[in-house]
């Protein structure tokens, strides 16, 4: 298929589940303050900022309204929901041919609900009804794909965006999450770790798993290790891995699927205990980084720079 | 006079740009007063280069490097033996022109670069008016052009109109090439524009150097049809008849028909900005003698 | 003259005194039509209403809409269709097929003359060389590059009028990149939808074969050596207002649908990006106008195009259709010499006749256009979909002045023509049935030997009296029937 329309696919399940991913984790977060109101504040939007690597460019003061819109609406935030969907909805419309009507649909109506003037974030008020009707949106993006497109190169690309955001967002908001938590571990508390599952929608799926006491190396062990959970990292890894395989052109093994061998191999054959106790911190940021390099080396690999518009003309006398 | 030039270009980007596509017009034109005795392209990074002649008589070498590259370096060595033109003998009359709009109109109706105004017209008309013959009409007007432009760099930009350069009353050689073609077209002499080096340090005074070797750019002067004779060469940019100091790669309507090196890239950061470029020099060394 | 019609019928219909209706003889509704306005009356009116309506939806749910250009992106029209077709009996077809075959076949061979031949036309004094050289479509980087069997027209859309006698003239030709194939095609797929019965009881040839025709077309001029050639369709992309045809043709056709940056030329040679490297291509349907094709080469700031292509095209080692420069052949003031150009080639008188046509140009001519400017009509020769054109009957005194003063300052861009009063047809407006001016574009292609496609666009002028039918002016269209030869004798003995 066209170079351009696999990166239009590939970005656009990268941007579904980034809109989804923040959805949520708005939603933990605001609910979080709600359940406990001795937590600070201004400390929980601050982390939520920094798991979307928005931390810096955040001009606003870090209450619910004000971070809330600027996540879901504010259109001169990249990482907001609004552009994320927008850029999806950019690239479906490029692809008309190359997706159903159904999902056509089902993304534009996404945006043109978005986009809706008076489509107001009224944190106090409709949190969970915006939050969840966002999440419902995603995932019936999610959905429709799988029951309208074939299983083509096409699906594969999208899947193959979809699930490496996945394994980046979770992988980073442990990272972030724990990083905080790790000097305090008398502080650790009950509220803390559901909130880390409920982020990533685990929390029911943990219990049935193991039990309600937490244990926090076992919540990390689920988030990071389990084969069965699709949200876990090194379920999206796995998943990534067979993508690549099956993409491949040729039977040598490329630079991308070294690197996603790699990373899937280190986090199935890590041991969390041993981690946990001498350094969970560096493991997680290694890991971020190597899965990073992996969307790095299916972009490189796979949509060689020349589909930008980026062309520039000279003269000379 | 025996010459050998040497157009350089190099790029040099800050961050390497990729799929590169450009066409070159620096061969000099081989005509009754210019012989070619050699012309040799080289192109670094090596990529293969394919050579034509285009619709108005030029060589075109034209080349693409795809892979990313830091530099790009494009010369273009010839040896020419040139002498002067030959000048109109006779000066036919004004009316000797008409009944030729039919095959030179191309050389006649404006062109992106040559689209005259009324004051331009009216200049070029009293000229005329006041002339006895074609030849008289021309070089008066050539003379008007001259002394209607001071020669100054930096002051106009590609694109800017003959009108508005008129009226800044600055320009380079492009503008004095194309300021004349206007007014000769506006009066219905046919002109074109020419592209080309000059062998002197001073472009607005057309002598040989004392020394041989010389950096110098690529030059733009114009010609004009002459009926009974043909395509008579003028330079605007200095007061001298083109003699063989002037050596000519091609010509058009205007500078768009024969721009030396034109092209296209991704990458390589922004156009104007960061791009690093070394001037255009040529290296002319006077053989031995004719 | 008024159709009668039962249940309350089909209202008046009174054609325009002295203007050529096709449903309305001088005595009565002509044979071809019988059996059509039979249907349109048993219908009746309120059905009729009905079925108007569902062409809207249809169209609306297959998704063919248009972009006015002008207006915001993102607004599009449905395609307009009237609920009546045209129809054209088998021997007026058969005239107007050999009129464009004759016509298709000597602008290719004139295009050919022109950019790889020796220009013998121009020279032998036909055509003006400094016309051909002062047009806005001619192409001087053309020259040289060559064009398998001569086909430079792959697709050609001849626009067609009918007179006030009923003599068929061809209005303008439109060689660069023609539109409208995929509006006759979903008209015909609407139609069988709205009139099934009325459908059904005619012997209409069928105009579905398109997409392998053109791709048959195509095909036959890839360069030589190539067995198996891969087309493509170049587009400049979804804010196109005619992207819809662009995805429609590519997937009639089986063939990738690519941008300017989907493509890449390596050593003059071109190849489409995709994820298992770089495919070649051989022929390439372009519907980018040539000044966008190259920045290389054309206008250095388009992003439509593909850096390489022309020299690509040089080399011989891709085909492009339509060919770049066709602009020289249907420029305006080419237009008049075009039944010149048949003479000399084919020696033979033109089957089907220009408009009659004055020169801004030749001084004499100009004085006589200047005298009878509100009786003529002034088309700027470099405009399309038209815009521009001024029809000095309905016009006042301010726009006349201001034509006069153009026409003198730039006569090589205009030219004058009598006004045809185009032939009007039973067009339903407002819930009745009311004559509307219509011409036709029927389509041509030209690969390996000249097909014409069986019908064509039909468009219709919406607003009453007016003789402006482009879409992008407010104008509707019309499905096309050709009838299947000897349907005349069913119909006359009825």
């Amino acid at each position: 298929m066209l170079s351009r329309h696999a990166e239009d696919l590939y970005w656009l399940g990268r941007y579904i589940e980034r809109a989804e991913d923040t959805a949520r984790m708005l939603d933990v977060t605001y609910h979080n303050l709600l359940e406990s109101p001795s937590t600070d504040e201004t400390r929980a939007w601050k982390e939520l900022l920094e798991v979307l690597f928005l931390d810096a460019a955040y001009p606003g003061p870090l209450e619910g309204r004000d971070v809330s819109s600027y996540l879901v609406t504010e259109r001169s935030n990249q990482g907001s929901i609004i552009s994320a969907v927008a850029r999806a909805r950019d690239n479906a419309r490029g692809l008309r041919d190359g997706i159903s009507t159904e999902l056509w649909e089902a993304i534009n109506v996404f945006y043109l609900e978005l986009a809706r003037a008076d489509f107001e974030i009224d944190i106090e008020r409709r949190a969970y009804e915006i939050f969840s009707s966002i999440r419902s949106r995603c995932q019936l993006i999610s959905g429709v794909a799988a029951q309208t497109m074939p299983r083509d190169e096409g699906y594969r690309f999208m899947l193959l965006g979809w699930m490496l955001e996945r394994a980046e967002m979770t992988c980073r908001l442990l990272a972030v999450r724990y990083a905080r938590l790790a000097g305090e571990e008398a502080e650790m508390g009950f509220h803390t770790w559901a909130s880390v599952l409920k982020s990533v929608s685990a929390y029911e799926a943990y219990l049935k798993a193991h039990d309600a006491s937490l244990n926090p190396t076992k919540v990390l062990e689920f988030l990071l290790l389990s084969q069965e959970f699709p949200r876990s990292v090194l379920y999206c890894l796995q998943l990534v891995e067979r993508l690549l395989e099956r993409l491949a052109e040729s039977p040598q093994q490329t630079r991308v699927e070294r690197a996603i061998g790699r990373v899937r191999a280190r986090a199935e054959f890590c041991d969390i205990s041993v981690i946990v106790n001498e350094g969970l911190d560096q493991f997680l940021e290694e890991l971020q980084k190597e899965i990073y390099d992996v969307s790095e080396e299916v972009e490189e690999h796979f949509f060689r720079a020349g589909t930008d518009l980026q062309l520039h003309s000279y003269r000379w006398a | 006079m025996r010459l050998e030039i040497r157009y350089l270009n190099e790029f040099a980007y800050s961050q390497p740009a990729w799929e590169s596509h450009n066409l070159l017009r620096a061969c000099p034109a081989a005509n009754d007063h210019q012989r070619v005795l050699s012309y040799r392209v080289d192109v670094t990074p090596t990529t293969p280069i394919h050579s034509y002649t285009d619709y108005w008589g030029t060589r075109v070498d034209e080349f693409g490097i795809l892979e990313p590259h830091d530099n790009l370096r494009i010369s273009a060595e010839s040896v020419v033996e040139n002498g002067p033109p030959h000048e109109p003998s006779e000066n036919p009359p004004n009316e000797s022109l008409a009944p030729l709009a039919g095959e030179l109109s191309s050389y006649l109706r404006p062109s992106p670069h040559a689209v005259w105004d009324d004051l331009i017209h009216e200049t070029a008309r009293e000229v005329i008016e006041e002339s006895d013959g074609v030849v008289e009409a021309v070089t008066r007007i050539c003379d008007a052009v001259t002394a209607s432009l001071k020669y100054e760099t930096g002051a106009t930009y590609v694109g800017m109109g003959v009108a508005d350069v008129l009226s800044q009353g600055k320009g380079v050689c492009q503008d004095f090439a194309h300021l004349g073609i206007a007014m000769y077209r506006s009066v219905g002499i046919p002109a074109r524009y020419v592209s080309g080096y000059l062998y002197a340090a001073d472009q607005t005074v057309a002598e040989a150097p004392d020394d041989p070797e010389l950096d110098v750019q690529t030059h733009a002067w114009l010609e004009v049809f002459v009926p009974g004779h043909g395509w008579w060469a003028l330079d605007p940019t200095n007061p001298q008849p083109i003699g063989e100091l002037h050596v000519k790669i091609g010509h058009g309507r205007d500078y768009e028909d024969v721009m030396p090196l034109r092209g296209v890239y991704h990458g390589g950061a922004e156009h104007d900005l960061g791009v690093h470029v070394s001037i255009t020099r040529e290296r002319l060394a006077q053989g031995t003698d004719q | 003259m008024s159709v009668r019609g039962n249940r309350g019928g089909l209202c008046q219909y009174t054609p325009p005194m002295g203007i050529f209706d096709e449903v309305h003889g001088p005595s009565g509704v002509r044979p071809h039509y019988r059996q059509l306005m039979d249907r349109l009356d048993t219908i009746g009116d309120a059905d009729l209403a009905d079925r108007f309506g569902l062409i809207e939806s249809i169209f609306r749910t297959l998704g063919i809409t248009f972009a006015v250009p002008g207006h915001e992106s993102g607004i599009d029209r449905t395609w307009p269709m009237d609920l009546v077709p045209r129809v054209i009996p088998a021997d007026e077809w058969r005239h107007i097929e050999a009129g464009l075959i004759q016509r298709v076949t000597v602008l290719n061979r004139f295009l050919d003359d022109l950019y790889v031949g020796s220009q013998e036309a121009i020279n032998d004094g036909i055509v003006p060389r400094w016309l051909i050289e002062s047009a806005d479509g001619y192409v001087r980087e053309a020259h040289g590059i060559p064009a398998p069997g001569g086909s430079r027209c792959v697709v050609s859309g001849i626009d067609i009028v009918r007179d006030e006698e009923g003599t068929y003239r061809v209005l303008e030709d439109n060689l660069r990149i023609p539109s409208g194939i995929s509006y006759v095609l979903e008209n015909r797929v609407a139609m069988t939808r709205v009139l099934p019965v009325g459908f059904a009881r005619h012997s209409i040839r069928p105009v579905d074969h398109y997409g392998a025709s053109l791709l048959r077309a195509l095909q036959a001029i890839a360069p030589p050596p190539v067995v198996d050639p891969t087309v493509v369709v170049l587009t400049p992309g979804v804010a196109n207002s005619a992207y819809f045809e662009h995805s429609f043709l590519a997937r009639q056709m089986g063939v990738e649908l690519a941008e300017g940056r989907d493509l890449l030329v390596d050593d003059r040679h071109v190849y489409l990006r995709t994820t298992r490297g770089l495919k070649r291509v051989d022929v390439i349907y372009r519907r980018v106008e040539d000044e966008f094709l190259d920045p290389v080469v054309f206008r250095q700031d388009s992003l439509l195009g593909v850096p390489g292509l022309h020299g690509a095209a040089r080399a011989g080692t891709v085909a492009i259709a339509n060919a770049i420069g066709n602009g020289a052949a249907d420029d305006k003031g080419v237009y008049p010499f075009v039944p010149a150009l048949i003479e000399y080639y084919l020696g033979e008188k033109p089957i089907l006749p220009n408009v009659t046509t004055y020169l801004p140009w030749e001084p004499d001519q100009l004085e006589l256009i200047l005298g009878r400017l509100d009786q003529l009509v002034v088309k700027p020769v470099a405009e399309a979909g038209g815009y521009g054109i001024v029809i000095g009957t309905g016009a006042d005194e301010a726009t006349l002045a201001a034509t006069a003063k153009a026409l003198r300052a730039n006569p090589r861009g205009y030219i004058a023509q009598e006004v045809v009063q185009l032939s009007t047809h039973p067009t339903f407006v407002d819930g009745q049935l009311q004559p509307r001016h219509v011409d036709f574009r029927p389509f041509v292609l030209s690969g390996d030997g000249i097909e014409v496609v069986p019908g064509g666009l039909t468009r219709v002028a919406l607003k009453e009296g007016s003789l402006i039918v482009n879409s992008s002016q407010g104008g509707g269209s019309k499905d096309t029937w050709v009838l299947e030869d000897g349907l005349e004798d069913a119909v006359t003995t009825r």
